[in-house]
């Protein structure tokens, strides 16, 4: 059960694949200039990886190592293809929100990363914690991002507006610029509280 | 001529891959670390965009839509660059051996470089007819070379300076990124 | 050989899978579409829309929103522009039968600057085109001489919307000419 609870609670802060592995970092920038579209997009991203590490760990055995890596492929592009279809027909505000970087989702590094070094190697337990685990941890750092440029750059939350209309805001975090610097400052002040808990 | 001098300049600078539509960000911090990993690297995105685009072009007005299957757009396009990352690296290996060592696991990476696929389903999306898909992927791919060669050059001077303890290595790389990019803004508009 | 076996069963049973949910999800995204497109046809209009009427035509797509009362008091249209700021705008605008004044337009997609260009969907800025016509105004912007104020910083994104407005009136008027039924 240890086993599990680690295996759960390393993707958020530990191990979490966008602040401390750099993986998919894509969405994460692109996704981000508001709340609303971060958290879409870490919840269609958390549903493929779950497929698809659920698939690959039962189907590992059964497939050959020289195809490995294509079958692999076609089971997560499947699965974007379902996450794709259920957005354009039960949420087609959040299909024009993430537009390109829904069928993108195939080529989150993270995901593979996931099937090849994980599910493939383990069991569908511990494959589905981990995707739980991996996939929360990307959302949250969506969300973090999402949130600090929503703030930042529109002055609301979640479109709720935070401060009066016509109030001047730090217009820069919502275009691209912002995206890579936000992250940057994001990374840095996680490495900073790590080591001040690090040195006690 | 005029349309097509807007496509690249556009690709090239406006709506660079990298800067303004966040495409192959990983590559982008992971090889260039060194000036000619990065160009190497950057060949081998253009190869395989530039094909993956014209293929998938005739992929998507061939087989999708005639047989209404466009729904299996996804998982053919992201096979066929899987296949063409292949044919790059058995190739590679024959011609250039250190080039392929000091890429090593980038090559495969390739396949999950969100800017091949993206830029394929970018040309789709715009309808472009199949010389533009081509010019818009290869000068893509150039704005891709452009970004990282950039990013190798401000990078190597990095490794100089003094950066405060939490922003060494990848958030500094975020912050000149970020200023890189503001830099690129000022493109915006150019093609009007 | 067997990896080969093995990849296609992979491929096939991808393959069905998604042609039972694109099949599942084939009416829903149709039904999601048109849901899209009658609640943006309801932002434009100053009535409760009882009927609506789609007429696709070569050029483009009309709408004709009838009130509670049937009778026809308003038709939209779809537009777009690719002068804008980052390409491509699309816009439902629409009209006043008749008169062809411009009751409202909607912005349905742009790539426009946020915080700057996405501003054109903003009823501050789109107000000042209602009540126009296509014969009336001189569509530019004031920095060209015109009569529409452009947004501040965003005089491109602004242009663009003159231009897809015009585009949008000119299909009205081929569509629907004035006085000219027997």
């Amino acid at each position: 059960m240890n086993e599990a609870l680690n295996i759960l609670t390393r993707g958020f802060v530990r191990e979490n694949p966008v602040t401390k592995m750099l993986l998919g970092l894509c969405p994460v920038l692109a996704v981000t200039s508001s709340a609303y579209n971060g958290l879409g997009m870490g919840i269609a991203t958390t549903f493929v990886l779950l497929g698809s590490n659920v698939v690959i760990s039962l189907a590992a055995k059964a497939i050959p190592n020289t195809v490995r890596i294509p079958s692999f492929i076609l089971v997560i592009a499947t699965f974007v293809t379902i996450v794709d279809l259920l957005i354009k027909a039960y949420s087609p505000e959040l299909n024009q929100a993430l537009g390109i970087f829904i069928p993108l989702i195939v080529v989150n590094c993270m995901i593979l990363g996931r099937a090849e070094a994980f599910a493939s190697r383990n069991g569908l337990w511990y494959s589905i914690i981990d995707a739980i685990g991996m996939g929360l941890g990307f959302t949250f750092a969506l969300l973090l991002l999402s949130a600090f440029r929503e703030v930042l750059g529109a002055g609301t939350i979640f479109n709720i507006p935070l401060v009066g209309e016509g109030a001047s805001t730090i217009l820069v975090f919502a275009l691209p610029p912002g995206a890579f610097a936000g992250l940057g400052l994001i990374i840095a002040g996680l490495n900073a509280l790590e080591k001040k808990k690090g040195g006690n | 001529m005029g349309e097509m001098l807007l496509v690249i300049v556009s690709a090239i600078f406006v709506n660079n891959v990298v800067f303004a539509r966040f495409l192959g960000i990983c590559p982008y911090l992971g090889v260039s670390r060194k000036l000619d990993t990065a160009i190497g690297m950057g060949f081998a995105v253009t190869f395989v965009m530039t094909v993956a685009t014209a293929i998938g072009y005739f992929l998507q007005y061939a087989v999708l839509i005639p047989f209404k299957i466009e729904f299996m757009q996804t998982v053919m396009f992201i096979l066929v660059i899987a296949s063409l990352v292949q044919l790059v690296e058995i190739i590679l290996k024959k011609v250039s051996k250190p080039l392929y060592s000091s890429l090593g696991i980038f090559l495969p990476l390739i396949t999950t470089n969100c800017a091949i696929l993206g830029v394929a389903l970018i040309s789709i999306q715009e309808e472009y007819d199949l010389v533009t898909s081509v010019v818009f992927s290869f000068f893509s791919a150039m704005g891709f070379i452009l970004a990282i060669v950039m990013f190798a050059g401000i990078r190597e001077k990095l490794e100089a300076a003094d950066v405060p303890k939490p922003f060494e290595n990848v958030p500094i790389g975020f912050i000149s990124a970020a200023i890189l990019s503001l830099a690129f803004m000022g493109f915006a508009g150019l093609v009007k | 050989m067997r990896p080969i076996i093995i990849l296609t069963i992979v491929g096939l049973l991808s393959a069905s899978l998604l042609a039972v949910v694109d099949d599942l999800t084939r009416e829903p995204i149709a039904e999601a579409k048109k849901q899209m497109e009658r609640k943006a046809i309801a932002q434009i209009f100053p009535f409760t829309i009882g009927e609506l009427k789609t007429v696709e035509t070569e050029k483009t797509t009309f709408f004709e929103a009838s009130d509670e009362a049937g009778e026809l008091k308003g038709i939209a249209v779809k537009t777009h522009t690719n002068l804008g700021y980052s390409g491509l705008i699309e816009i439902l605008l629409g009209v006043a039968p008749e008169s062809h004044k411009i009751l409202d337009y909607k912005v349905t997609y742009h790539i426009e600057t946020p915080g700057l260009g996405d501003k054109i969907d903003k009823d501050k800025y789109k107000s000042q085109y209602r009540g126009r016509t296509l014969e009336d105004t001189n569509w530019n912007v004031r920095k060209d001489g015109g009569e529409i104020d452009e947004l501040t910083a965003a005089t491109i994104s602004s242009r663009a919307v003159n231009d897809a407005v015009v585009r949008g009136l000119e299909f009205i008027k081929e569509q629907y000419p004035k006085q000219t039924e027997e």
